[in-house]
């Protein structure tokens, strides 16, 4: 019928097979067990919604709009109670170890009901990640230590990324554009660390958190090729923070301006910069660009989850307002274009959500999840007792040789197909998912009427929070131009990216 | 586009817009922030001093019976700051557009001859059809007239109201009546100001009335024909906030496109962005003609003139909340945020697109009335 070679030449053009079955591919390849994890981590979250995240949305919504200074210590305190922040810290590093693909399906869930709620918990494990991709194991280890005794004395040590920056946006988030932009964000070195002088802003959770995971530029004219990774804790002399922003939405979640004056940062605290990765593979500007994708990966599918999260609520707010309401006589729900258009709501976020679980597979089989999907090494880190690991696995988290290794293997043996693969996967699901929340506010608060406006029947708040999903993590045309890079331009050699001429 | 159509028209259109941005344009972040700060009281009586609130009152009543262009023209040029004014102008219009369908100059007369600008409010619920409302107060014919009782959600300007026209069913008959309500009166309750997604500076209150005393606007039973024939003006009215919105939102998004740059270039000459620009300015040039139009068929008395009305009103609407969307996105995360006028014409384009009621329940009508 058709030969091996012709399969796979024809699997190959674009779009190739790969990268369109990816789920197919991963299903058999990830332990089974994931799953009955993350029906327990649905089941969790639900439990959490209904007892802390509705009862409270609307409140803290509008406390924040009566005093937009108001820190929301108390839903962070409650979050820190129910574990969350330690629900995906690894079980190598003390922490209880869901998997990560499960983070998504959590914050979908808590996103259907509040979005600033889902962002204060989701950020946390963003600037986690961050941490992750410089694969600075002995760094890691002492934030996940952090939280967890955060955790244990009931003061949240939250995590916080800082890289957006007053002139920089979107230029910070591909290597390319930095070097032509205006990142201004300077780290100097001198003996023992590094000297930081420069503004962060549209931190979330940045008031909020204990550890930042500082994004700076050692060369402010070769910004891809200097970049330097620090984790910075509140309090260090030289960093304070500055205003927080008025948003539309969202509002419960601060974000923050984090000002950075003659600020030393010491060498245990560098996550990542020019001189650790000229010991790898690639050359310091891909490196970046891959410590970008790798982050982005797994946050952006995050994004896309909100993004569903929101195309959920704005459905369940449009659904109830259908069954209770009448039209001629009838009950709304009873009208045909009434189906339609909630069959229309429930497809936006279905595909939503199908996006990123797609993006998820992609990063368990060639991302950052890889490690520890892989069925051995998930069964391993289950079964093994606690004390086992503190014992055994803990000390050695602090030799360099762990680190080295872990480099080894997530730099150095990811190939660029594989980083073409997540990366584009994730902007798929960013976008999907953050256009589907949008959509579905808008089709909710029209077919709800004045009743859609009112605070207190949630439509117009889940519309006021989702704008901002098609912004953060990349603006949706800075991950549809991704998309095209990962997962179109490679078929097509010549294309040029990015206004290059 | 509208203000073309005469002279006065385009005098309007100068004093409205001027007002716009010397009275709307520095107070805006902190008229927005009702009913957690205070209502822009010192605003409305500017309006008051430059007869806004006296353009469609008819000229018998002391009014200055401009018509709905000179009322778009106003909104218009409002909305393109702040659409929190224009939406008690718009209230307070469609109040009197009813008032004088009834021949009630008595009642119009009153509106021009009060000291503060607040007393010339007058409460209606004009983000529904009444007729899509399942449970409207009861009107009961006692000996003293006629006595109120029941709930009313979402009344707008019904906080700072005096008065309210309220559609109201009189007990035994079927088709809503008009009933004019003391909202001050004893035996009515409102709630706080709602907070609600846009023009929060219009607020909106839930008001309860408990045999509340009451007045018949008209002829019993002939609320839908006074609220069609209203809203068949007053949709025009409408896209022309949506309209102002959709320019100050264009207008603000083209001009920082220019200033800020990515990539080493300004972000207009990223051509993505450019697409969406340009599309922003092609919705805008299309709803202006189409507002233009609508007007214009309404000068002239033409026989189409209130199907044009609803349909320049229904598409203007939906592209003023797609744009606004746009609007937002060209910016950013400068967009986002309070300090910048583009968050807060995409909750307005929201809001304005309720207006008369809920948008496919608009066109559902728009399809039966052909």
């Amino acid at each position: 019928m058709i030969s091996k070679r012709e399969i796979k030449a024809f699997l190959a053009k674009h779009p190739a097979f790969d990268d369109i079955s990816v789920s197919q591919q991963a299903v058999s390849k990830q332990p089974s067990a994931m799953l009955a994890e993350t029906r327990k981590v649905v089941a969790y979250a639900r439990k959490f919604n209904e007892e802390v995240v509705r009862p409270y949305a609307l409140t803290l919504d509008m406390t924040m709009q009566e005093n937009p200074a108001h820190l929301p210590w108390e839903f962070v305190k409650k979050a820190n109670d129910w574990g969350l922040y330690t629900l995906w810290i690894p079980k190598l590093f003390g922490g209880k170890g869901f998997n990560f693909p499960s983070i998504c399906a959590f914050l979908e869930e808590i996103g259907s009901e509040c979005l600033a709620m889902a962002n204060l918990i989701g950020v946390h494990y963003l600037g986690f990640a961050v941490g992750c991709s410089s694969w600075n194991v002995r760094l890691i280890k002492q934030l996940c230590a952090d939280t967890l005794q955060g955790e244990q004395s009931g003061e949240p040590a939250l995590i916080s990324l800082a890289l957006t920056e007053p002139g920089a946006g979107t230029d910070v988030e591909e290597t390319e554009l930095m070097d032509k932009g205006s990142v201004s964000c300077h780290a100097k070195k001198v003996d023992g660390g590094y000297i930081v002088n420069g503004t962060k802003v549209f931190i979330s959770n940045g008031h909020l958190s204990r550890w930042h995971m500082l994004i700076a530029y050692a060369d402010l004219g070769k910004p891809s090729s200097s970049t330097v990774m620090l984790a910075v804790e509140t309090g260090t002399k030289g960093f304070s923070f500055g205003r927080m922003e008025k948003k539309m939405g969202q509002k419960g979640c601060p974000a923050s301006e984090l000002m950075f004056d003659n600020c030393f940062i010491p060498d245990e605290n560098v996550l990542f910069d020019a001189e650790q990765g000229k010991k790898l593979k690639r050359g310091l500007s891909e490196t970046n660009m891959q410590i970008i994708d790798f982050y982005f990966a797994a946050s952006r599918a995050g994004v896309g989850a909100f993004g569903v999260g929101a195309a959920r609520g704005a459905y369940r707010e449009a659904l109830n307002y259908a069954m209770t309401s009448e039209l001629n006589g009838r009950p709304l729900i009873d009208h045909e274009w009434v189906q339609c258009l909630l069959a229309e709501m429930y497809k936006n976020m279905a595909l939503g959500r199908f996006a990123y679980l797609e993006a998820n597979y992609a990063t368990g089989m060639h991302g950052m999840y890889k490690l520890l999907q892989q069925k051995q090494m998930y069964y391993l880190t289950k079964l093994t007792p606690k004390f086992v690991i503190d014992k055994t696995i803990l000390p050695l988290l602090d030799k360099p040789w762990v680190t080295a290794l872990m480099r080894k293997a997530y730099f150095d043996m990811q190939s660029e197909r594989e980083i073409d693969i997540t990366s584009g996967l994730a902007s798929l699901a960013k976008f999907s998912g953050t256009d589907a929340g949008i959509r579905n506010c808008h089709l909710a608060l029209e077919l709800m009427g004045q009743s859609g406006l009112r605070h207190d029947r949630r439509a117009e708040k889940i519309m006021r929070d989702a704008k901002l999903l098609q912004i953060y993590e990349g603006t949706n045309q800075l991950n549809r131009l991704n998309l095209f890079k990962c997962l179109i331009a490679s078929g097509t050699p010549d294309v040029k990216m990015f206004g290059r001429q | 586009m509208i203000a073309g159509l005469n002279k006065e028209l385009n005098m309007l259109e100068k004093a409205a817009t001027e007002f716009s941005r010397k009275i709307l344009f520095p107070e805006r972040e902190a008229n927005d922030t009702f009913p957690f700060g205070p209502f822009f009281d010192s605003t409305v009586e500017k309006a008051y001093s430059v007869d806004f609130f006296h353009t469609s009152i008819p000229e018998e009543a002391g009014g200055m019976g401009q018509g709905t262009p000179a009322l778009s023209v106003i909104l218009e040029a409002l909305s393109a700051e702040d659409s929190s004014l224009a939406g008690i102008l718009f209230t307070v219009s469609a109040a009197v557009d009813i008032l004088a369908q009834t021949g009630n100059m008595d009642d119009l007369k009153a509106l021009t001859a009060v000291k503060t600008p607040k007393d010339m409010f007058i409460a209606c619920p004009v983000f529904c059809n009444p007729l899509d409302i399942t449970d409207l107060p009861q009107a009961k014919k006692t000996a003293d007239g006629l006595s109120l009782s029941g709930s009313l959600e979402y009344l707008t300007l019904g906080g700072l109201a005096k008065k309210a026209l309220i559609p109201a069913l009189v007990a035994g008959e079927s088709g809503f009546s008009y009933v004019l309500a003391d909202l001050e009166h004893p035996t009515v309750t409102r709630s706080a100001p709602i907070l609600s997604l846009g023009l929060r500076a219009c607020p909106s209150v839930d008001v309860t009335f408990n045999q509340s005393p009451c007045r018949l606007v008209g002829e019993e039973r002939k609320g839908e024909t006074y609220f069609t024939a209203m809203s068949d003006r007053m949709h025009v009215a409408a896209a022309a906030m949506s309209l102002g919105v959709m320019k100050g939102s264009f207008k603000e998004a083209f001009e920082y496109a220019r200033k800020r740059k990515q990539g080493g270039r300004e972000i207009i000459r990223w051509s993505e962005l450019k697409m969406m620009l340009s599309n922003m300015a092609i919705h805008v040039k299309v709803a202006d003609m189409l507002v233009a139009q609508a007007c214009s068929a309404m000068e002239s008395a033409a026989p189409d003139r209130a199907m044009a009305a609803r349909a320049a009103a229904l598409h203007v609407q939906s592209l003023a909340t797609e744009l606004t969307t746009d609007g937002v996105q060209a910016m950013g995360g400068v967009g986002y945020m309070k300090d910048f006028g583009q968050e807060k014409r995409f909750r307005d384009a929201k809001q304005l697109q309720a207006l008369l009621g809920a948008s496919p329940v608009k066109r559902l009508r728009y399809i039966d009335s052909l």
